[in-house]
């Protein structure tokens, strides 16, 4: 006999980052699907869904919709960054906690999420350290006008500025904007050594459309002289994207066909991936303890061991950097696996320092 | 001039929590650990090895002035105040003995990192204006000396505006303050001409 645990599904399924939220929402419902015909676990998970619709004023009260009129305590869901920071108030209100499956910008660590996708010392710094001895160090930098590409950009001037490097320039657009002309005709003008794009959704699509044009007028912005560079693009934009993916780079934990986390490499994307990760490591905290469902995050991580870091709530992940050839992702460099930093205080390459905890 | 707050190198400093035992702590150390510091606590005083960490976050209900080893507002690293009574006695006693940000008790899942990051900002700023007053007031001082100087070499032949670019240029060529070039003039006038200190009387 299964125990029933009822699970939050907080994502928008109609949104200018869409295919995004499908890939996650995939994946956290596959996994469920998985734990529930297996007779090994005593539990099974039944999905309570909302769909913000893209409105990210809409997150906050859904998610305490969720844990107001559901017993989950647990949601799987959030796309940006604004979403998961919109709602951390409701679930400390609540009690409830987030797991949050996409890459994101870092310095964060609350009590009530757990990230199992990357940061940046799993994402843009390394990204970094391939790209600059590899490509130049004269980056034009873009973003989405948010939290994310904010953070990211900052990051990636301090690195870039660090390592006697140059930021030519750097543009924002809304989420949802396509008005990508005056980011293009600044990249043509600036012809730096490669691009950071932190767009997200519409606007990344139609930014890499019009640059592939570009690349297709002058040899310059082809990707083996000007690539562009990305944290969060994966397998799952491709359609939109078509011949304009030819070339990308991208740095995450999984790339479609790379076995070892958190599968065979079977995942569409590691938003997929990562959010199945998620839902399969709820499982396996809850399994065969009756009323875990129940538990604060710090006690049901606590001593569970599992790739979770009970102190930041983020995982070890591997690193690897890929680039579109041919339709599909191909590994470049694998740079092992790398535990979640979000406050970046043990260095690129450094081992973790050793906390000493005094009390 | 856009300043930029120093954020990576958090990793590894040393935070002391200054209040009893008691959940504030335990809140407080988590987000810490989190953020890569190490933390211990003490109660009721400081001791010696409190001037070996980077950050100290003081109780601002129960504290008092003889727990710090050092004057009031003279913490030689940042001080961050955990308020729980915002009664007008107890902020004006906390900023008194220096703080640089503060923290609101009951204190939960975040707002640690902003206050590292601001009370470093500004122990860090203080510092700088310190230096600059003190300079400033070194140079003040050293008015009288300047004004010696610039009539010790007018008395060689010189207008008063020839002395004082003659001043300027020495202070440049030897890579030392104005007020420094005028302290070595009097003191070689000193040593070397005393009929000219006699001349003037």
């Amino acid at each position: 006999m299964k125990r029933r645990i009822e699970i939050g599904l907080l994502y928008s399924r109609n949104s200018s980052y869409s295919l995004i939220s499908e890939a996650c929402r995939s994946g956290a419902l596959a996994a469920m699907a998985e734990v529930n015909a297996d007779p090994g676990l005593d539990i099974c998970f039944a999905a309570v869904e909302r769909d913000p619709g893209g409105n990210a004023d809409m997150y906050g009260p859904l998610c305490e919709d969720i844990l107001r009129e559901s017993s989950a305590r647990h949601v799987v869901g959030c796309v940006t960054s604004w979403s998961r920071k919109e709602v951390i108030p409701s679930l400390e209100k609540l009690g409830g906690t987030l797991w949050y499956a996409l890459p994101y910008e870092g310095f964060e660590a609350s009590d009530h999420v757990v990230y199992t996708h990357a940061c940046p010392n799993q994402h843009l710094l390394p990204l970094l350290d391939w790209a600059l001895p590899a490509h130049g160090r004269r980056a034009y930098l873009t973003g989405s006008n948010y939290i994310w590409g904010w953070e990211m950009n900052r990051l990636a001037r301090a690195t870039i500025a660090a390592a006697g490097g140059e930021v030519l320039g750097e543009r924002y657009l809304p989420i949802g904007a396509v008005d990508v002309g005056r980011i293009i005709a600044e990249i043509r003008a600036t012809k730096p050594d490669f691009v950071l794009n932190s767009l997200v959704g519409a606007s990344s699509y139609e930014f890499l459309r019009a640059y592939h044009a570009l690349g297709l007028t002058d040899a310059h912005f082809r990707a083996d002289r000007c690539p562009v560079l990305s944290c969060n693009l994966t397998e799952c934009e491709f359609p939109p994207l078509g011949e304009a993916a030819e070339g990308l780079i991208s740095a995450g934990p999984y790339f479609r066909g790379v076995a070892g986390w958190p599968g065979a490499g079977s995942f569409g994307s590691a938003h997929e991936a990562a959010s199945y990760a998620a839902v399969r490591e709820l499982a396996r905290l809850l399994a065969h303890r009756p009323g875990a469902e129940n538990l604060p995050l710090a006690q049901l991580l606590a001593g569970a061991g599992g790739p979770v870091d009970p102190g930041t709530h983020h995982t070890s992940l591997p690193v690897i950097i890929a680039q579109v050839r041919g339709g599909a992702f191909r590994v470049i460099q694998q740079r092992g696996v790398v535990a979640g930093d979000p406050f970046l205080s043990r260095g690129l390459r450094g081992s973790a320092q050793p906390l000493r905890v005094v009390s | 001039m856009k300043r930029q707050v120093r954020i990576q190198n958090l990793g590894g400093a040393r935070a002391t929590i200054l209040h009893r035992p008691h959940p504030t702590v335990q809140a407080l150390t988590r987000q810490l650990v989190a953020i890569g510091l190490v933390v211990d606590q003490v109660w009721p005083e400081l001791g010696p090895e409190a001037l070996a960490a980077d950050f100290i976050f003081f109780d601002a209900d129960m504290g008092y002035d003889g727990q710090f080893p050092w004057a009031a507002a003279a913490a030689p690293m940042p001080m961050i105040a955990l308020i729980g009574s915002e009664a007008p006695g107890r902020i004006e006693w906390s900023l008194q003995i220096g703080a640089h940000a503060q923290l609101l008790k009951p204190i939960g899942d975040n707002g640690t990192y902003s206050a590292l990051l601001i009370a470093r900002d500004g122990f860090d700023r203080q510092r700088a204006l310190g230096a600059e007053i003190a300079d400033l007031r070194r140079r003040l001082e050293e008015r009288q000396t300047v004004v010696r100087a610039v009539a010790m070499l007018a008395a060689m032949g010189k207008t008063e505006a020839e002395a004082y670019a003659q001043l300027r240029q020495m202070a440049m060529a030897w890579r030392i303050s104005f007020e420094d070039a005028a302290l070595r003039v009097v003191a070689r006038f000193a040593t070397e001409g005393g009929d000219d200190q006699r001349s003037r009387g």
